[in-house]
């Protein structure tokens, strides 16, 4: 009897034993074969799923343009979010016009220095003469000053704007500098229309002396007299004259025009008007900077008797026939050459002889 | 601290110089009193001095024909500071809580930037003029070129602060203002008021004498 139990008992082990082999090996199965498929999976090409977000970046970021959005806001460029042009316009600044602008402002300045040093002040060669020939109006040299005095400005609140960062904020702090850059930004906001007026005023009066002629060239080809040691003639203003004048009305008028698009964003210009404004002030005011440069060291240490002219009025009459001797030799011609003495006077702010005697009989 | 006294004390003693030196030169002009004309009248003072007061606005054509540009500067200068003065939004502001107790309409933004243009404008031109016509550099004195040079300054400090986005823009633009007020009535700037009298004065006399001047 209990053998019988015990047979039926193993039976019921072997039986339990392969079901339970059985059932590891069905359970097992189809993880093997999952695990296959996953191995070879990672040898196929993967299977794209399209991420909304992905696409809903895409058109925010906007890289191709164009794909402008909806906006409650009204107002220009309100429905595009990122302007992907804004990078590229940061980068230029920050990357290329301010290291190589501010490496150019100061390599001209070393360069007017060396030149200075190994050229010296050109002198006059006959020295001071005892005429005088009359050269610029009160209205002339009022016109030049100011568009000097406002041209200075607009310089170096500018040059403050765009180089204070890298060169102001490690002197003064940021805090002392962001007054000072407020302020410069409404100065120069403020003072800008003012060079608009002072350029036309330039060109009305002076275009018909600036008009190219004769002779400029060859002025020109011999470097202007300033290499070397001849001087070459020239009439009332030279090429260099002239080539400034002109510089000053084109340069001119697309800092200007740039500047009123900066300044006045009023006629629907967008965000990519306004960089390529901004790219083309800068470069024209640091072209006009550096060119005034050349112009501001020729008329303080660069040549003696040439800044004469801009203050009094009159210059010497050697100095006139060194640089301007078809102009000299005309004026010369109609008698219209005046004692130094009379000059002097006015100079010294004593009225002339008439004024005087005058004053005198009036007193009397 | 700075900030303090020039917002407080300063701005008090420099207002009570203003007045009271204006009030004590005008008085010091109206004291002064005329000489008795006894002639008879052939026309009348009051209407003359009216008159001139007025007529001198407009100037006379040979000033038109040899100075035009200092009358243009001329009037953009002193109507741009007027129109700066009186209906800039800060100042109106800086008047109501500080002096009059009540605001009124301020000039719209656009018009605020042509009157300083303007003004800058005007000031600059006469001032090179000064320097740079030998009459007008042998009539001016220390006096014109200070003056000039301070309203100068409180105008350009006026520009800067315009964002009034920092204190220390404003304090300046006020302690050059305060500065400017401590000057006026020792200064040629004092012309603001006397006008009245000069030509008063002159119109009345030839109103007198008959004469239509």
């Amino acid at each position: 009897m209990i053998y019988k139990r015990e047979r039926i008992s193993r039976r019921m082990g072997r039986i339990s034993f392969t079901g339970l082999l059985v059932f590891l090996l069905l359970y097992s199965l189809p993880l093997e074969i999952v695990a296959e498929e996953t191995k070879g999976s990672r040898e196929m090409p993967s299977v794209m799923v399209l991420n909304p977000a992905a696409e809903l970046w895409r058109d925010v970021r906007q890289r191709e343009g164009g794909n402008i959005g909806i906006s409650q806001v009204r107002g220009v460029d309100s429905g595009v979010l990122i302007n992907a042009n804004g990078d590229r316009w940061r980068k230029f600044r920050m990357e290329q016009l301010i290291p190589i602008g501010g490496s150019i402002l100061v390599g001209v300045f070393v360069l007017l220095g060396i030149f200075y040093m190994v050229r010296g002040k050109v002198p006059i060669e006959g020295g001071q003469s005892d005429r005088k020939l009359f050269r610029y109006s009160t209205y002339e040299r009022m016109i030049h000053w100011f568009v000097a005095s406002i041209f200075l400005f607009l310089a170096i609140t500018g040059l403050i704007l765009l180089f204070g960062r890298p060169v102001l904020i490690p002197l003064m702090g940021k805090e002392a500098f962001s007054v000072l850059a407020s302020a410069c930004k409404e100065g120069h906001n403020l003072m800008g229309p003012l060079f608009l007026v002072a350029v036309v005023l330039i060109f009305v009066r002076f275009v018909r002396r600036n008009i190219y002629q004769k002779g400029d060239l060859s002025w020109l080809l011999r470097g202007g007299g300033i290499i070397g040691n001849k001087h070459v003639p020239s009439n009332f203003f030279n090429m260099g004259e002239k080539s400034m004048f002109w510089l000053l009305i084109l340069v001119g008028s697309l800092i200007i025009a740039s500047g009123l698009v900066l300044v006045f964003p009023l006629f629907g210009q967008g965000r990519e008007w306004m960089e390529l404004a901004h790219v083309a002030h800068a470069l024209g005011a640091l072209l006009m900077i550096v060119v005034i440069m050349g112009h501001i060291y020729i008329g303080s240490v660069g040549m003696e008797g040439a800044l004469e002219g801009m203050t009094t009025g009159y210059c010497d009459l050697n100095w006139a026939k060194e640089h301007h001797d078809h102009w000299a030799t005309e004026v010369v011609e109609r008698g219209e050459d005046v004692s130094n003495e009379a000059v002097e006077r006015l100079r010294r702010n004593e009225p002339p002889s008439s004024v005087q005697l005058h004053l005198q009989e009036h007193g009397k | 601290m700075i900030g303090e006294f020039i917002d407080g004390p300063l701005w008090n003693f420099a207002l009570t110089v203003f007045v009271i030196g204006v009030i004590w030169r005008i008085g010091s002009i109206l004291l002064s009193g005329v000489r008795n004309d006894l002639a008879e009248p052939k026309g009348s003072a009051g209407s003359g001095a009216f008159r001139a007061l007025f007529s001198r606005f407009v100037p006379e054509r040979t000033v038109t024909k040899r100075g035009k540009l200092q009358l243009i500067a001329g009037y953009a200068f002193h109507l741009g500071l007027f129109a700066l003065l009186f209906f800039a939004q800060p100042h109106i502001d800086f008047f109501a809580q500080r002096i009059t107790g009540f605001s009124w309409p301020a000039m719209p933004y656009w018009a605020f930037i042509v009157s300083a243009e303007l003004a800058f404008a005007g000031l600059i031109f006469l001032w090179l003029y000064r320097l740079l016509n030998p009459v007008t550099r042998l009539l001016s004195d220390l006096d014109d070129h200070v003056g000039s040079i301070l309203v100068f300054l409180v105008m350009l400090s006026g520009c800067l602060a315009l964002a009034q986005s920092f204190e220390v823009l404003r304090l300046l633009h006020l302690l050059l203002a305060e500065l400017l007020l401590i000057y006026f009535p020792f200064s040629k700037l004092m012309h603001a008021f006397t006008f009245v009298m000069s030509r008063g004065y002159t119109g009345a006399t030839m109103g007198r004498k008959g004469v239509n001047a």
